[in-house]
């Protein structure tokens, strides 16, 4: 903004503010009644869902899934999906300080002295998106599972076989429906529709590395194998 | 400018520099130890963890991992403790340089300290938070750990297995001083996350 | 002093031609006048009785004023003029009304919270379970923090949206967007201390988040944990962080942050400027 545009701005403010009304009462009471729903918000909320305690804090545990509170979920989600060891940092560090940044220099890169938001259609386009990847990110991470439970619907014949993919780590490379990761194997989700039984069978006993193989898991229970391959050729 | 020829310091120059020489004694005198107190834990060595005794030698076997929990720090009760998978060494399978008789691998996932999880059917370790999975001698399967799991000094003593100070390692399972999860130490990282007198 | 402002004190409306107000008194002129008489008696005692009941908090202010020098300062705060604005301008005040309530729940539950790893979570559970009104409390703190934190990215994405970062609110913006990275570390400080599960993993993860930077990164993270293992101190520190250094700044960027908005003004909504403008145009031909 040059000298001239930001004292037409200045007299405009001016002509604004002789029409404006008196602080108090007008701008007072609608603070005010904001104020009160926020508290009567606040009040309800605490009494309707209240303050849940958790089990107390345990560094041995081998079950526990830790997550963030929600406003930390699509922080949460970003450490998800940045994968390769070497970006970790980025995803940690880098990321965010980039955009803590580019936030605080914001009045610093935005020269434009035009404020109607449909009058600046970069500036509102960018605020759109960053909105809708933000509130993206937080949903995916909100529904984010632990990776030993599959809360995949399945018919009761097969809820045997379900307990014995989530208790065999599967979901550490593969997603099947909304749980697991999304590598390095391939998703689960319809994997009965893509391949028959025997094969399946066969992958599982000889896999393609770095997948592990359940060879040992059929020799020491073959009905949890069969149980196993049944659930995983349900999945259509 | 002085008071007579060729003096250069006037009364207002000496009491000027005199203000800011004393606000400035005056806010490190307090500021310092302030400093000093909050950065001090950045500095302190350490104790050397002693060795613990988790169990008997026929607790462990070479073909999977048996969790037990050891006391990382003693003053904060259930908080300082910890848990460690136990396996007794096959030599078949671990073809490592560290000759440990007892393999005893921390639960911290490599990527952010999430507690793992050991899954025998797949002789994986999954970390539950952000997909980091290990393989059986804990090098990184897939996901975002940017190192294999740190292990535990061991030994034993008359029949029972003990388990000392952490060590960290790097991708191809050499010994490195103690770092934090998120620390690379492959190659150049070591230099750009430094061990620290702390550890 | 004069307190009241010209169109709030009460006054009863004139005569079309500026004789004062009527009184009822009709009939027998003689009844007639002694009613009138009675009436504006009365009428008299009443005004009287108002400025007595008037003059002990009218005195009060004038003390005050004396010695203070407060009168114009507060009359100008009060009865400055503001832009037309619509219902999306209180979101910065209901922040700072979240961000008070949860100083006042705050400051409750500090009477009870003991910050040691070892009695922490059974304080808290004592707060939730014994304690009169508790579990109020807590939950106020608790839903207070989700409500501060979607009334202040709101209260982000308004001043956004309506170009109110620009000249002369550069400086405002930033320390809003401090604002907004202290509450962050505020809800990251606040949830470790009831050290339960979820706050003990949380952490971790927050710590372990800043050990990952480049170099200074193990520093830090051995900064806030208060050495390379969690140990007795992590919980202190996260309390005198979260209690004492935020807190402090906060207050003092939120004063500024206001002091600001007084100063230059509070915006007008940014579509208004096209009519104006329009008709400054029209004015100036």
């Amino acid at each position: 903004m040059n000298a001239r545009e930001k004292e037409q701005y200045l007299r405009e403010y001016h002509v604004f503010k002789g029409q404006g009304k008196p602080f108090f009462p007008y701008t007072v009471f609608k603070d005010g009644t904001m104020a009160t729903l926020t508290l009567v918000v606040i009040i309800a909320a605490a009494i309707l869902f209240g303050a849940e305690l958790g089990p107390k804090a345990d560094p041995t545990t081998t079950t526990y899934t830790p997550r963030p509170e929600w406003y930390f979920f699509f922080l949460f989600e970003l450490l998800r999906v940045v994968k390769p060891p070497a970006l970790v940092f980025m995803a940690t560090v880098g990321i965010p300080t980039i955009c803590l940044v580019l936030l605080i220099i914001l009045p610093f890169i935005d020269r434009n002295p035009e404020r109607n938001p449909l009058k600046r259609p970069i500036a509102t386009l960018t605020g759109i998106t960053v909105i809708a990847a933000m509130a993206y990110l937080t949903i995916e991470g909100a529904i984010a599972g632990s990776p030993t439970e599959i809360e995949m619907k399945v018919a009761k014949q097969y809820e045997p076989g379900r307990a014995v993919a989530a208790s065999s780590g599967c979901l550490g490379c593969h997603k099947i429906g909304d749980n697991g990761n999304a590598g390095p194997g391939p998703p689960l989700t319809k994997v009965g529709a893509r391949l028959p039984k025997q094969a399946i069978a066969r992958t599982l006993i000889n896999p393609t590395p770095p997948m592990p193989s359940f060879s040992t898991l059929r020799q020491r229970s073959p009905k949890e194998f069969n149980e196993l391959v049944n659930f995983l050729s349900s999945l259509r | 400018m002085g008071a007579y020829d060729g003096e250069t310091v006037t009364r207002r120059r000496l009491f000027t520099g005199g203000a800011l020489a004393a606000g400035g004694i005056a806010t490190t005198a307090f500021a310092l130890p302030a400093v000093g107190f909050a950065l001090g834990p950045l500095f302190e060595r350490t104790e050397p963890r002693m060795f613990q005794d988790v169990g008997p030698v026929g607790d462990f076997n070479p073909q999977s991992y048996v969790p037990k929990v050891i006391t990382i720090d003693a003053s904060v009760g259930e908080a300082g403790k910890s848990t460690v998978y136990v396996r007794k060494r096959d030599p078949s399978r671990d073809t490592d340089h560290l000759h440990q008789p007892y393999i005893a691998i921390s639960n911290r996932c490599m990527h952010l300290g999430c507690p793992v999880r050991y899954v025998q059917a797949s002789e994986r370790f999954i970390c539950p938070c952000h997909g980091g999975v290990y393989q059986f001698d804990g090098k990184v399967a897939g996901g975002p750990p940017v190192r294999p799991l740190d292990r535990f000094e061991t030994r034993v003593v008359k029949g029972r297995v003990q388990v000392g100070p952490r060590f960290s390692l790097d991708s191809h399972l050499h010994r490195f001083k103690v770092r934090d999860p998120s620390n690379h130490v492959d190659g150049l990282w070591q230099y750009i996350y430094p061990s620290r007198p702390t550890t | 002093m004069k307190l009241l402002p010209g169109p709030l004190r009460r006054r009863r409306p004139a005569e079309p031609d500026g004789r004062p107000a009527a009184v009822p008194g009709d009939g027998d002129l003689r009844r007639g006048h002694d009613a009138l008489v009675r009436e504006r008696e009365k009428e008299a005692e009443r005004q009287r009785r108002r400025e007595a009941a008037l003059e002990v908090p009218i005195s009060v202010a004038g003390w005050l004023d004396e010695r203070t020098g407060l009168g114009p300062f507060m009359r100008g705060l009060l009865y400055r003029k503001v832009p037309p604005s619509n219902w999306f301008y209180t979101l910065g005040s209901a922040t700072l009304f979240a961000f008070l309530s949860q100083a006042v729940t705050g400051v409750f539950l500090a009477m009870y919270y003991r910050p040691s790893a070892t009695e922490a979570y059974t304080s808290v559970q004592h707060i939730t379970n014994d304690v009169f009104l508790g579990q109020l409390v807590r939950g106020m703190h608790k839903w207070g923090a989700t409500v501060m934190m979607v009334l202040i990215f709101l209260h982000l994405g308004r001043t956004f949206f309506f170009g109110a970062y620009k000249y002369p609110r550069e400086l405002n913006w930033i320390i809003g967007v401090v604002l907004l990275v202290l509450t962050m570390v505020m809800g990251l400080t606040g949830y470790l201390l009831p050290f339960d599960q979820r706050s003990f993993w949380a952490t971790v993860v927050a710590v372990n988040l800043n050990s990952s930077g480049p170099i200074i990164g193990p520093y830090l993270a051995d900064f806030l944990r208060g050495g390379a293992e969690f140990g007795a101190t992590t919980i202190s520190r996260f309390y005198a962080i979260h209690m004492l250094l935020v807190p402090g700044l906060m207050a003092a960027l939120i004063g500024a942050h206001l002091y600001l908005v007084v100063k230059l003004g509070v915006t007008a909504p940014p579509w208004m400027k096209a009519e104006k403008a329009r008709e400054l145009a029209k004015e100036e031909i």
